[in-house]
């Protein structure tokens, strides 16, 4: 059942009421062995090739939310470990194991119990060792320091009102040299302020969108560097002029200084 | 949780390492148990072989709440 959110409730127990609905989906698909329409921001056949959502299971893909793939773009190696903020059903986190093998390991951590827990059994469904999840805070890593070869994060960073503490702590868990991969929604020009302060607008990945230029500011302001947009998108269809015609996905990638 | 994942676990607060206590297994799974910081003694619980690693203030608090949110 949808939960409205009701007078007081914040922001940030709105974005996890959605995403608990979303698991619960999820979890749903799993069970019932079929793939259910995501009525996310992006369909899993934009973002994904075949070849890689035939290695999934329903229960990972139905519960899927992100705007790009940065596994796809990551040079992944064996044995490096890699973090996933905002894992949701753990789709990039089963990717991204593939190809740092048994010897890496790949670590998701969200908010919302819910998806960790749809994580954690769709683990158990596709007996994935090298994976695990946690409940945590994007804007308070439950890592060690210097412990990260790739940061990565498909979709999620936009839902946080803190954003200089994420990529703060982004640049503390990444090893000297790691690198940060990330895709998310950003805009050409400041969101009206109806849009910004839409609830259902954060859910959608939107509301909750910098303007790039301030969005890479951030990054940069976090210490990192090499940066370099790999991936950019416009990912609404409007009319020039409606605030919908700015929002754009992108794909960002940058190192910690050796 | 994998017992042998225990080492990459840190205190969101003080980034320190943590001791799992009193641990229930189920094979090479920790099912439930309290993992504590060695640092700042802050205690965060396993249920259902989930970590719950939110930070303190967090925990009972949304981030839109924090010192200098906007």
């Amino acid at each position: 059942m949808k939960k409205l959110f009701s007078v007081g409730e914040t922001l940030t127990e709105s974005v996890q009421a959605h995403y608990t609905e979303l698991a619960e989906r999820g979890e749903a698909a799993a069970i019932a062995g079929a793939a259910v329409a995501s009525t996310e921001c992006c369909s899993t056949k934009e973002v994904y090739s075949s070849e890689e959502l035939a290695a999934l299971t329903s229960g990972v893909t139905a519960a899927s939310a992100g705007c790009g793939n940065p596994v796809a773009l990551a040079d992944l190696k064996k044995g490096e470990v890699v973090l996933d903020l905002g894992s949701g059903g753990g789709i990039d986190c089963f990717l991204a194991a593939r190809f740092v093998g048994p010897t890496g390991r790949v670590i998701g951590v969200d908010m919302t119990l819910a998806m960790v827990g749809l994580a954690r059994k769709n683990a158990e469904r596709m007996d994935a060792q090298n994976v695990i999840f946690k409940m945590g805070r994007i804007e308070a890593i439950p890592e060690r320091d210097a412990t990260v070869d790739m940061v990565m994060s498909n979709c999620v960073i936009n839902l946080s009102e803190r954003k200089d503490l994420v990529f703060a702590e982004v640049f503390r868990v990444l090893k000297p040299g790691g690198r940060m991969v990330i895709s998310d929604m950003v805009v050409d020009r400041e969101l009206p302020p109806e849009v910004r302060a839409d609830r259902k607008q954060w859910w959608a990945c939107v509301g909750g969108a910098e303007v790039k230029a301030d969005y890479l500011g951030r990054i940069r302001d976090a210490g990192l560097e090499r940066m370099e947009v790999l991936e950019d998108v416009r990912s609404m269809i409007a009319p020039e002029g409606d605030w919908r015609s700015s929002v754009r996905s992108i794909t960002v990638r940058a190192f910690r200084p050796v | 949780m994998k017992s042998a994942l225990m080492e990459i676990l840190a205190c969101p607060a003080c980034k320190s390492k943590l001791n799992l206590e009193s641990p229930a297994r189920s094979g090479d799974d920790v099912v439930s148990g309290t993992l504590r910081c060695t640092k700042c003694g802050e205690a965060y619980p396993i249920k259902d072989g989930i970590p719950n690693l939110l930070p303190p203030e967090y925990r009972d608090r949304p981030a839109s709440s924090l010192p200098g949110a906007h």
